[in-house]
């Protein structure tokens, strides 16, 4: 009897140890993280503290850094090696976990964290070959020293972090999922640039549009997926001359149908990954100096994308935002220069279908023979202790993605091959670091020639005077419509050759109307003479801000502001009289006899407290669907629809279009019958889940903006933002993704600045600095920007400073 | 009420230099093992100790971390306050600290047979 109540007492300290040790589903592991000595308890505001004297293993020489009230470090430093080795040191005491967390990621390594529920993700990961573009990356990176110093720095700056931690001072999240930091590499670094270029460039239509092709027919795609977007106001104004000999692209292929029709859909980057941004020539400001503008919409989580710091070493001394993992500025400024970024849009990645052998996947045809692809063997480890092995193929079309279900009438399996330019060896990294160095337009234009992917519009403005704007990246040289559908990887008909070349891209600086700016449109008019992609932003932003800039004369801070969250929606402005005039009111209820009042009554301005707002958006939503998605769901999932101007024009100037009529009803539905119908749909969707038409209608309450943690953990976020704007809005706020990084830069003698984002500096949910921003970013405030020229600070002011010892 | 004390001091200074949460087995086991004669002291005397230092230091280390973490945590948690929290850590280290107790007392109730000299 002893011996059993001792086995049971045993048995049951056994399994509380497992239970208490170990993550239960998504509750962590509770003895560790209750652990008053080691657990969360630890990660309050003590972690924010700031010491004056820190010895840090590896410094060169002594580093000094000041921190401002918002916590950003201001680093100065004696050497190159100094600056990026305490910016990796510093990122990392605010960031860590954010930054390792997303090159597992990039890299397909998720599952190591959370478990098998990842394996699929990582599976498809690995297929997309980030890690193997980073692979290649990196052997151009580090075949240059200097690249190859300032990435060795920044990751013995983060280890050096790493090593001061204990499992008290651990950030909250591996607590949470239990595990542990490891070793950062420069491939890290490479895995993250690829991971913000995956973001910006992996979204693609060609797999839908193949697919409405061949069921709709080519005229459709023509007519309403067209290469050039309604209204467009190309980033380069269209008149200007292109003064080269362009090379020439193969004859196209033929018309090529895809056997392989799974969606390619799956986990793609959100469709409004883009940004505005403008420079202001000193003749159009108040001051008489230029201006630079960009807000980069993203994602919006916490930890927040960016990272603000200041470098300053010998030759050296820039302002801006970095990216938690990377080191120099991204998006910033220094004494003689600015620049902003926005996504380019132009195509870099094509689908090809390749025909194989067999099952195995290692060999295909290419000009009527069998190849052998490249096969790499990657080992995914599962939480646990498990590894699963997964073959991958890559052809000369770029690795397999997609396999498994489709069969060749000969029986032969084909697949899809992802050719994507991030895949090529390239340096941006050094590209980045020379832009930091840049003193006028001449050396910032040779610093973007190494900048291959992600393509950016890259604006600029100069002390001198000078502003411009660059249609940046490599593209490769295609045909018209290359890459707009899936084409076969059977021959060289669509492989890529040549890029275009780097002095033959769009660009345009100092133009006479005296400001430059970009918006995701397509960049150029019809005289330019290369193929560069189709998929670009509605004309509604681009045209507001050219529409603004063009009235605005001796510009101010507080006019970029202003438009920075300009909430005017033109695409309301153009279309809702029309949709108004349609509406039979014979046949409204008494409610919506009220919303058709407000909508008429409304300024076309999506403020928060907008019910007007909302209630157009929705409808307009419904009317798309009511249009398109009969017809596009008829072949499977529903395709990409076409673009919301394509919609309007075809509203405004059709009245009879046969796709007005829903093909699941009997009766026959014109224009205006799906207009009202939707508004009536449109009514009682939004009762039910908002209620009678009243204050909850509001855009910034229905919608408003939620930023979630990166992890999606409830608590760790901030929900329910009261913020107006939208999609085709300069102020592209959305429920979970916009302005990233709101920055005014003026090239004064002394650059002043200005800048926000949602979040704060620390990745620490429990600091103060996790999401002090978020208020000020929500009302459209600004913080200075304090650009500093030394680390030696006044006494009274509210910097603080800390001395980075080296110790042996 | 001694052992009680023993064990808090104990499993506070290794906490303190190691961290690890499974202190609050280990000690409480040895403790358990060492106590001759009663049942109650071994069970209680160690769970009651546990409880008091990770209750206590849960409120301590909650004025030195702020509110921000704490309040963030018991969202994540869904309880309803910071206080809540507190006394769950200490009744999860009551538990394990009482069931160690009770293992190391119950062990050396079949290792050593003391109480029939």
């Amino acid at each position: 009897m002893r011996m059993f109540k001792t086995l049971l007492a045993f048995g049951s300290l056994l399994a509380l140890f497992i239970l208490l040790n170990n993550n239960q589903g998504s509750i962590p592991p509770l003895g560790k993280f209750l652990n008053p000595f080691a657990g969360f308890w630890q990660n309050g505001t003590q972690l924010d503290q700031i010491n004056e004297v820190l010895d840090v293993k590896g410094l060169r020489d002594e580093v000094k850094v000041v921190w401002d009230e918002r916590q950003v470090p201001h680093i100065f430093a004696e050497n190159s090696y100094d600056v990026y080795f305490a910016q990796g040191f510093l990122t990392a005491r605010h960031r860590l976990w954010q930054m390792e967390f997303q090159t597992h990621v990039a890299a397909g390594r998720v599952s190591e964290i959370i478990g098998s529920k990842a394996l699929e993700f990582d599976r498809l990961q690995r297929r997309r070959g980030l890690l193997f573009g980073a692979e290649q990356t990196i052997k151009a990176m580090e075949a240059d020293p200097e690249t190859q110093l300032t990435l060795q720095a920044y990751a013995n700056g983060v280890n050096a972090w790493i090593e001061s931690l204990s499992p008290a001072t651990l950030p909250l999240e591996y607590k949470l999922l239990n595990y542990k930091p490891e070793t950062w590499s420069t491939l890290k670094t490479a895995l993250l640039l690829k991971f913000m270029a995956w973001d910006l460039t992996g979204r693609n239509s060609e797999m839908d549009l193949s697919i409405i092709r061949s069921a709709m027919g080519k005229e459709f795609v023509d007519r309403f997926y067209p290469d050039d977007t309604p209204g467009t106001d190309p980033i380069i104004p269209p008149a200007k001359p292109w003064r080269f000999d362009p090379l020439i692209a193969e004859e196209a292929a033929p018309a090529f149908e895809p056997q392989f029709v799974r969606d390619l859909r799956e986990d793609e980057p959100d469709k409004d990954n883009g940004s505005n941004n403008w420079a202001v020539s000193g003749k159009k400001t108040a001051s008489g100096f230029p201006l630079l503008a960009n807000d980069p919409h993203l994602g919006l989580k916490l930890p927040s994308i960016w990272y603000e710091i200041q470098l300053h070493s010998p030759g050296m001394n820039v302002y801006g935002v970095s990216m938690p993992g990377a080191p120099a500025v991204i998006i910033g400024f220094n004494e003689n220069i600015a620049w902003g970024l926005t996504n380019a849009g132009s195509d870099v990645m094509d689908w090809f279908e390749i025909e194989f052998r067999d099952d195995s996947y290692t060999e295909y045809l290419y000009l009527n023979e069998w190849t052998k692809a490249d096969i790499r063997i990657e080992e995914i480890l599962i939480k646990g202790g498990e590894t699963v092995r997964d073959t991958f193929a890559i052809t000369r079309f770029g690795p397999l993605v997609k396999f498994g279900k489709s069969r060749l009438q000969n029986g032969h399996p084909v697949g899809l091959a992802m050719r994507w330019s991030a895949h090529d060896p390239s340096n941006e990294m050094s590209a980045i670091r020379e832009m930091n160095l840049a003193s006028d337009m001449e050396t910032f234009f040779k610093a973007l020639e190494g900048f291959g992917a992600p393509g950016q519009n890259f604006a600029f403005a100069a002390k001198d005077g000078d502003i411009a704007i660059r249609h940046n990246g490599r593209y490769p040289l295609r045909n018209q419509d290359q890459g707009k559908f899936v084409r076969a990887g059977r021959d060289t008909t669509g492989e890529w050759r040549q890029w275009i070349p780097y002095d033959q891209l769009p660009v345009i600086s100092n133009p006479w109307r005296g400001f430059v700016s970009s918006a995701n449109q397509n960049p150029v008019g019809e005289k330019y003479p290369y193929y560069l992609g189709w998929e670009y932003d509605d004309y509604e932003r681009g045209a507001r801000i050219n529409d603004r800039l063009e009235q605005l004369e001796d510009i101010t801070f507080e006019d970029m502001q202003a438009l920075h969250m300009d909430n005017f929606n033109k695409q309301a402005q153009l279309i809702l009289p029309f949709l108004l005039q349609q509406i039979r009111a014979e046949n409204l209820s008494e409610e919506e006899t009220e919303i058709i009042e407000d909508l008429k009554q409304w300024n076309y301005v999506s403020d928060p407290d907008q019910k007007a707002a909302l209630v157009y958006k929705q409808w307009w939503v419904r009317l798309e669907e009511a249009i398109w998605d009969d017809e596009l769901t008829l072949y499977g999932e529903a395709r990409e629809r076409p673009t919301r101007s394509v919609t309007a024009r075809e509203l405004l100037k059709n009245k009879d279009l046969v796709y007005y009529d829903d093909i699941q009803t009997p009766v026959r539905e014109n224009r205006q019958d799906i207009i009202n119908n939707a508004f009536h749909k449109m009514v009682v969707d939004l009762a039910i889940t908002l209620g009678q038409y009243g204050e909850t209608w509001e855009l910034g309450k229905a919608r408003g903006t939620d930023i979630n943690h990166l992890l999606s953990v409830k608590g760790l976020g901030r929900t329910g933002l009261f913020t107006g704007g939208g999609s085709g809005i300069v102020n592209a706020t959305k429920k979970t993704h916009g302005p990233s990084w709101r920055m005014l830069v003026e090239l004064g003698e002394f650059p002043k600045a200005k800048g926000i984002y949602p979040g704060g500096q620390s990745g620490n949910p429990g600091s103060i600095y996790y999401d002090n921003a978020v208020d000020g970013w929500v009302r459209g405030d600004y913080y200075d920007l304090h650009f500093l020229t030394s680390p030696d600070v006044d006494n009274n002011s509210k910097l603080s400073m800390t001395s980075l010892r080296n110790y042996q | 009420m001694i052992s009680m004390l023993v064990t808090l001091v104990l499993v506070f200074i290794l906490q303190f230099l190691f961290y690890s949460w499974w202190w609050i087995i280990i000690i409480p086991l040895a403790m358990g093992f060492l106590e001759k004669d009663s049942f109650a002291k071994a069970v209680a005397g160690n769970g009651l100790g546990v409880f008091i230092l990770w209750f206590g230091m849960s409120l301590y280390q909650w004025s030195i971390s702020g509110e921000i973490i704490v309040g963030r945590i018991a969202e994540v948690m869904g309880v309803g306050s910071g206080f809540i929290l507190a006394l769950a850590t200490g009744i999860i280290g009551f538990l394990v600290a009482a069931i160690a107790g009770y293992a190391g007392f119950s062990l050396r109730k079949i290792l050593i047979k003391e109480y029939q000299i």
